[in-house]
């Protein structure tokens, strides 16, 4: 909320300069956004005397004035204005200076007669919209002032963010001079209770105020006013609006605003003659429509709020008026509600319909129902003086008075909590300033603490205790090193091989990138997935960011298409969440990895390459024995290629599957180069670590290498060729490796390095020999491979 | 035999070997100043037919001059052994980019991620997680975020659409205080706890705003009295000092925030002019880094811990912001970019 500072100055009594009450409040209360000079526009704009005035030789509805500005200091000032007469006080424009407006005011030639500059209007001042004639200041007024400073909008303002828990009392001039004046020390400028009770004339002729929600409506009063005048404010009071950021606009709504900025307690007007039968505060009924007063046709809810007459709802409580019972400047008669509606309903309302108006915004916060009563005495007050407005009735509908409550504070939880002891004098000190009532508990060390009902942010000891904090000062709470036993803290082994996976995977050359968790129907359909099974977002920020992903390819796919444009060869990898529904769980959670080998010219060999860069991943990773299987491509068809892509198994469970994409992926997302992308589950790759390693003899004897070289007459997988080979050639055959592969005529040859060796002695050739028949022999009638001579 | 002849067949010797130039040339003078029919040699052997005075002069020097000698023929061995090599042909190009494998980055959040576990490793707190998608009840219910709060309002929040059969009603994290409920309804202090995360905010993207941003919880709970404000700002100067590298202040603020009462905002000294006034902090001195509070005792009740039994502090800071701050990222977009011109300067 915007504060002037003057006014704040006033009703506090606080002499701090406006950067020092800054700063006060920062530290102790509330942030404060900005502090600014009022942008009134109005430097070099004067007070002047209307000496004489005499008609225009030369145009009839111009006449040319004499004023005064000063000592020796006369102008010649050419006006239009009918109102302008001799003797008044009157606002000067001089040469040189602007108006709010931008406008530049020369010397200038009007007609054959010299004019040096202008008398204004409150119009051309920007102060108010009264333009049939110049602005006449009261004869009192000193001649050759500031005007701005004169009338109060030189003035410096505060703009201070409150807390979402304090805007039952500082979203309010009183509100806000409280807490200045308690961090100032002293007591406020103005008087918390009126000394006269509010007095209802004795023939009562308000409507009848009924309360049907008395949960959503706490405190209902009603003032009627006859025989108002509806018409411009005083100046002062639009003085106080403009410097608040509000626009004047008649005397009536500047009363209800002006209140409403110095209680915090919005007020309603409305036009009396159009309400019919008594006042009815209740739910709307099903299919009741109001046209508001900004002009919207709303449809309203059984959930929604309204103050209605016998016959139709008028306004939606506590958000804004009805169009048709506003106050018009031919209003005559006034019904001003001043009432307390409840926090959740008001806000449910707000979200449902869109509108946010300064009264909701108070409301939501739950505002004192005891505050009503203190501002209708005010307000008849202002409505008799500034609208001639005479009080012929008033309602008070409070079926559940709130009381003040009380709480007892431990003095020993004080210094539990800010870990720093404070004297007990300062302790009741600081709660006094803040307005509260204490009384020390008899035989115990404690305070007994009243709450006045403006403060529901007050409800338990801490409540207490953080007002003892920041009202001290937290800067005199030293750092303590906090003295515990040395407890060893377990790790979270998730996070820990999270980190270790993301370390291996930098080294390895993979760079991590981070993409958002959402994408967009587009991203979905080019990805071949179905749109269901999808968790989406009911308020998405654009169409790209509709549904939570369930993969992170798409993401991926997107970030290499961007980083080919200027890289041609990289490596990257993500590791975050997927989403999905569940029947079981109703939504489904895990954190996946994806990597990525890219290559302008790679082609298919990237997936070679990603394949060992994997291996060499679980390697170290400790997850032994990866078994990588030919992808079993659901019925439907998935992301995957048909015939470059593996599942990645170890012992019998799937980590994930490591290959290239459908080429219509590949196409749909505009990527040519070769690329191949693994996707793993984190979790069963953990579960999959080795968490004891036992260390091995090394070989005593060593192993003799024969090379075999065998020729298929079809696709056989090498995997499927050394599975049979270290069956056929156990015990003695350790391994084999593939060394080579040459295809010609649809015939593959595959040669592959044979380890053979035991651990208690040194074979003998024909050991050798007949180890590789049996496996030549077993390739031979299981796959149909021949030994290549 | 006079000691001068010995020292006139060293001197010879040695003139000659600075003749020699190859492997050759070294195997000849060896021959003529250490082979058996050389001069020393010669000497060497007739020092049996010498008188015993003789001997006792003539005998070292000849020993020492052979090992003179030799010890030239060595350093003329290793001399020759450099001079033989062709240069020119040995020649590579050392100034010409190595032949490197790719090398890989982690996301600079990744980095500040571990660095920040570390430090409070040390003082004895351990990572925790959770989920990205969690239940409104866990993320606003339970952190005493009333339903129809203005409170809510604080966080621009993404819903999930819910299907009818559904109990909950789910949101992307709007912060990563969800933890702490789930940390403590399986665990009973002494909590120790950081949560680093991906955290949601339903607010448009430009430079300076993200919907998807990275942030830091930190919660220590403790029997009452033993955890205090005042232990917070020790915590809170220890790791700032340490991930600063340099002496960091922290100013607490009152605020507002449902799940901690009392609550601070809290700034920590300007680590760009030290607390002097920059651009960077606007003049104040002060950087604001994110909230802090002591754990409110309804968060305990709705956790199950009984009302006044414990006492805490909870604290959150945006990761993005401190990876801003720390290596001066102009425009938080670029962190969501995947661009790896971007990634490989970390």
């Amino acid at each position: 909320m915007k504060y002037s500072y003057h006014w704040l100055k006033e009703l506090s009594g606080t002499k701090k300069p406006a950067e020092r009450v800054a700063d006060l409040l920062m530290r102790h209360a509330f942030e404060v956004e900005g502090v600014e000079s009022y942008p009134h526009g109005l430097d070099g704009v004067l007070t002047g005397w209307v000496l004489s005035v005499v008609p225009h030789p030369n145009a009839d509805r111009l006449r040319v004035a004499q004023v005064e500005l000063g000592k020796n200091d006369v102008r010649q000032i050419v006006c239009g204005a009918p109102n302008l007469a001799e003797g008044q006080k009157v606002v000067v424009v001089l040469p040189g200076a602007s108006l709010p407006g931008g406008i530049e005011i020369r010397a200038t030639e009007i007609r054959g007669v010299q004019s040096n500059g202008m008398i204004c209007s409150e119009k051309e001042l920007g102060i108010g919209d009264g333009h049939t004639g110049i602005l006449v200041l009261p004869d009192e007024a000193p001649i050759g002032s500031e005007f701005a400073k004169l009338v109060g909008l030189s003035d410096t303002i505060l703009d201070v963010k409150i807390l979402a828990d304090r805007g039952s009392d500082a979203l309010s001039y009183e509100g806000l001079a409280r807490e200045i004046a308690a961090l100032d020390g002293h007591a406020p400028q103005f008087a918390e209770t009126k000394a006269k009770p509010f007095k209802i004339p004795s023939y009562n002729r308000a409507p009848k105020v009924q309360i049907a929600d008395k949960k959503a409506c706490r405190r209902y009063v009603g003032l009627l006013f006859k025989d108002v005048e509806v018409g411009e404010s005083p100046l002062w009071l639009k003085t106080k609006l403009l410097v608040s950021g509000l626009r004047p606009i008649n005397n009536i709504v500047d009363i209800t605003n002006y209140l409403m900025l110095r209680t915090g307690q919005p007020l309603h007007a409305f036009d009396a003659d159009t309400l019919s039968g008594g006042v009815h505060i209740r739910m709307a009924k099903k299919g009741e429509k109001l046209e508001l007063l900004s002009g919207e046709k709303k449809s309203l809810s059984t959930d929604d709020l309204v103050i209605a007459d016998a016959k139709h709802p008028l306004a939606l409580a506590g958000i804004m008026g009805g169009r048709h019972s506003g106050v018009t400047a031919e209003t005559k008669d006034i019904f001003l509600e001043i009432a307390n509606f409840d926090g959740a309903t008001l806000r449910r309302t707000r979200i449902r319909h869109g509108l946010a108006t300064d009264a909701s915004y108070r409301f939501e916060r739950n505002l004192d129902p005891n505050l009503p009563i203190e501002v209708a005495r005010e307000a008849a007050e202002l409505i008799r003086e500034l609208a001639r407005g005479k009080l012929a009735g008033a309602r008070d509908e409070y079926p559940e008075k709130r009381k003040e409550w009380k709480i007892e504070l431990a003095l020993s939880r004080v210094e539990g909590v800010l870990g720093v002891k404070v004297p007990i004098f300062e302790v009741v000190q600081y709660l006094a300033l803040q307005g509260l009532a204490v009384r020390k508990q008899n035989g115990k060390d404690a305070l007994l603490v009243t709450i006045p009902t403006r403060r529901p942010d007050l409800r338990d000891e801490w409540d207490l205790i953080e007002e003892i904090g920041r009202m001290r000062g937290y800067d005199k709470v030293s750092p303590v090193a906090p003295l515990l036993p040395l407890v060893a803290v377990p790790g979270n082994p998730v996070k820990h091989f999270e980190r270790n996976t993301k370390e291996r995977l930098a080294h390895a050359g993979f760079t991590e990138i981070m993409t958002y968790s959402f994408y967009g129907v587009r991203d979905v359909e080019a990805f071949g997935l179905e749109e269901a099974g999808h968790v989406e977002l009911a308020n998405p920020l654009n169409p790209d960011q509709t549904h939570l992903r369930r993969s992170l390819v798409p993401s991926l796919l997107r970030k290499v298409k961007e980083n080919l444009r200027h890289t041609d060869t990289f490596r990257i990898f993500e590791w975050e969440s997927v989403f999905e529904k569940s029947k079981k769980l109703e939504v489904r959670e895990a954190k996946m990895l994806v990597i990525a080998s890219v290559s302008r010219d790679g082609g298919v060999r990237e997936f070679a390459r990603l394949k060992g860069s994997l291996e060499n991943l679980l390697e170290s990773l400790h997850i032994r024995g990866a078994e990588f299987v030919p992808h079993a491509a659901p019925e439907s068809g998935d992301e995957w290629h048909r015939v470059q892509s593996a599942d990645i198994l170890v012992g019998g469970r799937k980590l994930g599957t490591i290959g290239t994409l459908m080429p219509f992926i590949m196409k749909n997302f505009g990527i040519a180069s070769g690329m191949a992308v693994a996707v793993l589950d984190t979790e069963a790759l953990r579960s999959s670590v080795e968490t004891e390693t036992v260390f091995r003899p090394l070989p005593r004897f060593p192993f003799a290498v024969r090379d075999i070289s065998l020729v298929f007459e079809k696709k056989v997988e090498s995997g499927s060729v050394v599975r049979r080979m270290l069956e056929a050639g156990a015990p003695l055959l350790q391994s084999a490796l593939l060394f080579d592969v040459f295809e010609k005529e649809g015939k593959r040859s595959l040669a592959f390095h044979l380890s053979f060796g035991a651990d208690e002695r040194t074979l003998t050739s024909d050991e050798m020999d007949a180890a590789f028949e049996r496996i030549v022999s077993e390739v031979e009638r299981e796959l149909g491979g021949r030994l290549n001579r | 035999m006079p000691k001068a002849k010995i020292e006139t067949i060293v001197a010879a010797g040695k003139q000659a070997l600075e003749a020699v130039a190859d492997a050759a040339g070294l195997a000849v003078w060896e021959t003529t100043y250490l082979g058996r029919k050389s001069e020393l040699n010669e000497v060497l052997k007739g020092l049996k037919d010498l008188s015993p005075e003789e001997k006792r002069t003539v005998g070292p020097a000849a020993h020492e001059a052979k090992q003179a000698l030799m010890a030239s023929y060595t350093a003329a061995a290793l001399r020759i052994e450099r001079e033989s090599v062709d240069w020119e042909r040995e020649w590579i190009d050392v100034t010409a980019p190595g032949e490197r494998q790719p090398a890989g980055h982690l996301h600079p959040i990744t980095i500040l991620e571990h660095e920040i576990a570390d430090i409070f490793a040390s003082l004895g707190f351990t990572v925790e997680d959770g989920p990205e998608l969690d239940t409104e009840h866990n993320n606003f219910d339970s952190l005493n975020f009333p339903k129809d709060h203005p409170a809510r309002d604080m966080q621009d929040t993404f819903w999930v659409k819910s299907e009818k059969r559904w109990q909950h009603t789910y949101i992307p994290r709007t912060h990563t205080s969800t933890v702490q409920v789930r940390y403590m309804q399986e665990h009973k202090p002494p909590v120790r706890i950081i949560v680093p995360g991906r955290i949601f905010r339903n607010e448009a993207t430009d430079a300076s705003h993200e919907h998807t941003f990275h942030q830091f919880e930190c919660l220590m709970v403790d029997e009452p009295g033993k955890v205090t404000v005042a232990t917070f700002k020790y915590v809170a100067e220890t790791f700032f000092s340490r991930f600063f590298g340099k002496k960091v202040d922290i100013r607490l603020r009152p605020s507002f925030f449902p799940f901690t009462e009392p609550s601070f905002e809290f700034d920590i000294s300007c680590i760009i002019c030290e607390a002097k006034g920059c651009s960077v902090c606007k003049g104040t001195g002060w950087l604001e880094i994110g909230g802090a509070g002591m754990v409110n005792q309804k968060v305990f009740e709705a956790v199950g811990y009984k009302r006044g039994a414990y006492q805490g502090f909870a604290w959150g800071f945006g990761l993005t912001r401190l990876a801003m701050m720390k290596y001066k990222i102009a425009d938080i977009r670029l962190l969501m970019s995947g661009d790896l011109r971007f990634l490989k300067q970390f």
